[in-house]
């Protein structure tokens, strides 16, 4: 089973992001926002990481970067999952690092899709 | 003749109003009533989001209440032909697809935080510009205007788009 680190500082975020992955068969962590994302991910394994962008402490393109500076990140698929739509924090994104820029709100059988696509 | 009441919109302006206004600024007076304004619609937005929050922790709760018993009722009727089972399934189909319209709490409250730092900041330097310092210090709290452009662009609450790079 493929575990996924959910980061949002949203709580009712979190909670349809883990719903809908674990109704997918996934393994979800949560994160409030991403220093604390940062701390778990350092700790353990993700098979990918889902994160919003517009968080206090660090935002996702903050996150992104952290984690793209890690050995073990350098190739784990990183969503930022937002809803900023803009080309500019999108091109940030991904000079960041980022995976793929998906837009709130979501449509889960389309979440699950792309995660199904993107993940090792 | 008695002197004009300071609220009468006729009286004359003092020396220092009139030279406020010729700077084109606004009259002590207007200046206090606008931030009132704003700060009352401040106030209404934070009513708003509490609203909102209330709304949404209701259909969240329910929400997941729902399905929890839909996922029990189908392990429940497992052994029955899938066919008996088609209106569960599409029960927890129609459950999976509310989630998009569930986003709505997360995307309104970026979008009043948004707003109502924009209104407090607007009351503020309102205040400190026509009214001066609030205390001896000579220091006035302005809240700052946001630093970036408002995060929401939704006009509905469709599906968004996805961008793999």
């Amino acid at each position: 089973m493929h575990s996924i680190l959910a980061v949002d500082d949203s709580a009712s975020m979190r909670q349809m992001v883990s719903f809908t992955l674990k109704n997918a068969g996934f393994a979800v962590t949560e994160a409030v926002d991403g220093q604390d994302a940062l701390e778990k991910a350092l700790a353990r394994d993700f098979a990918l990481v889902l994160t919003d962008q517009n968080m206090p402490r660090l935002d996702g393109i903050g996150l992104t970067r952290r984690l793209r500076e890690t050995p073990k990140f350098r190739n784990t698929p990183i969503l930022i999952l937002t809803t900023e739509s803009s080309d500019q924090m999108k091109q940030a994104g991904r000079a960041a690092g980022a995976t793929g820029w998906l837009v709130k709100p979501f449509d889960p059988a389309k979440l699950v899709e792309v995660i199904h696509k993107v993940i090792r | 003749m008695e002197p004009a009441a300071p609220d009468d919109p006729d009286r004359p302006m003092t020396p220092d109003e009139g030279a406020f206004a010729e700077e084109g600024g606004l009259a002590p007076m207007e200046a206090a009533d606008l931030q009132d304004h704003l700060l009352m619609a401040c106030n209404d937005l934070d009513r708003l989001q509490r609203l909102l929050n209330d709304a949404s922790d209701t259909l969240m709760g329910h929400f997941y209440g729902a399905s929890g018993h839909l996922e029990r009722a189908l392990r429940l009727l497992s052994q029955l032909p899938a066919n008996d089972q088609r209106h569960l399934h599409q029960a927890m189909e129609h459950l999976a697809t509310v989630i998009t319209s569930m986003q709505f709490h997360d995307i309104a409250t970026q979008l009043l935080g948004h707003t109502t730092q924009r209104l407090r900041g607007c009351a503020d330097r309102l205040a400190a510009s026509a009214l001066g310092d609030d205390d001896d210090e000579g220091t006035t709290v302005v809240t700052s205007f946001p630093n970036r452009p408002n995060p929401v662009t939704q006009d509905e609450m469709d599906a968004g788009s996805v961008e793999l790079f």
